[in-house]
């Protein structure tokens, strides 16, 4: 289905050795299914519990070209609340319209989330609704973080972007809009946290308004 | 245009159109109740019209937040035939 395009998933990981084997397992089996040429790039932050040792035996069994190991520092978490069995829909919303970015959305359609309490629901929308007035994104979910980019689209919103963490995802969405690129929406369920603890406080949410209002007066 | 000129454009243009009508500058005649009674309130009726408004949108969103258990079990199944399947290919997990 996909022609001659290759696609590449990033998955940055903190001591993930339970994680990552099954995503990757998981991954490979919807990529072989759709017939979709990949790779994935693991990015291991120096975790202490053995992910990389993991990841190389993995990619001793998928292959070299399958898998791609990227050592660096960043500190992002890598869970399994995105199922990869959403890309090849969301390839195929990018190939029809020939879209720059496709961006997963719990919000819309059939979107979902499982094991959201009431609270963290109220805070979710909440949070979304204040970015989507201050900054009239055009997509409705602002802060996820499983989408799909052009290989050149990406390198050019990551050189222009200037925050971290949640504020990151809704930056890139934001100049991508100040750029013109288009963007098409998938609806996805997002499974929170099947193993681990989540990583979301108080604190969050504090840097989460900096970073909006940050955003508001900066694009 | 960053967001936040945008905003303080639109707000200064409508701002100073209140004023305006408010103080009666321009040459515009409204009916006495409106110039009285309802031009003054007015921004106080559109502060909680969009107070309102975004109550409304959240608590609605929230409403309709769906749940999805059938994700849920499905990656339990799957997360366990992962496993399996990478333990039988020698995978230590």
């Amino acid at each position: 289905m996909t022609g001659q395009h290759k696609y590449s998933v990033l998955l940055p990981t903190y001591n993930e050795r339970e994680n990552l084997p099954v995503i990757i397992w998981l991954l490979t089996k919807t990529f072989q299914e759709n017939n979709i040429d990949y790779e994935i790039i693991v990015i291991d932050d120096n975790s202490p519990d053995g992910t990389l040792e993991i990841a190389k035996q993995l990619q001793k069994l998928y292959g070299e070209n399958r898998i791609v190991l990227k050592p660096r520092s960043g500190k992002l978490g890598l869970d399994m609340s995105h199922h990869p069995k959403f890309i090849p829909e969301m390839i195929r919303l990018q190939q029809a319209n020939n879209l720059d970015i496709v961006t997963g959305t719990r919000y819309a359609g059939n979107g979902g989330v499982y094991g959201w309490d009431l609270k963290r629901k109220v805070i979710s929308r909440g949070a979304n609704y204040l970015a989507t007035v201050l900054l009239r994104p055009g997509v409705s979910d602002l802060t996820g973080s499983f989408r799909l980019y052009r290989k050149e689209v990406l390198s050019t919103l990551i050189a222009s972007c200037i925050s971290k963490g949640y504020v990151f995802q809704m930056e890139m969405m934001v100049r991508a809009r100040q750029f013109q690129y288009t963007i098409g929406e998938v609806p996805i369920t997002f499974v929170d946290r099947v193993f681990g603890d989540s990583k979301m406080g108080a604190m969050e949410i504090v840097s989460y308004a900096q970073g909006l209002l940050k955003l508001f007066v900066a694009v | 245009m960053t967001r936040a000129t945008e905003a303080a454009a639109f707000f200064g243009i409508i701002g100073t159109l209140y004023i305006a009508l408010l103080f009666q500058w321009l040459p515009i005649t409204f009916s006495t109740t409106f110039q009285e009674f309802t031009l003054p309130v007015l921004p106080w009726w559109a502060l909680v019209t969009f107070g309102a408004y975004s109550l409304g949108n959240i608590g609605y969103h929230v409403m309709t937040f769906r749940d999805c258990p059938e994700a849920y079990d499905e990656l339990q199944v799957q997360i366990s035939q992962a496993q399996s399947d990478l333990r039988s290919k020698g995978i230590s997990i």
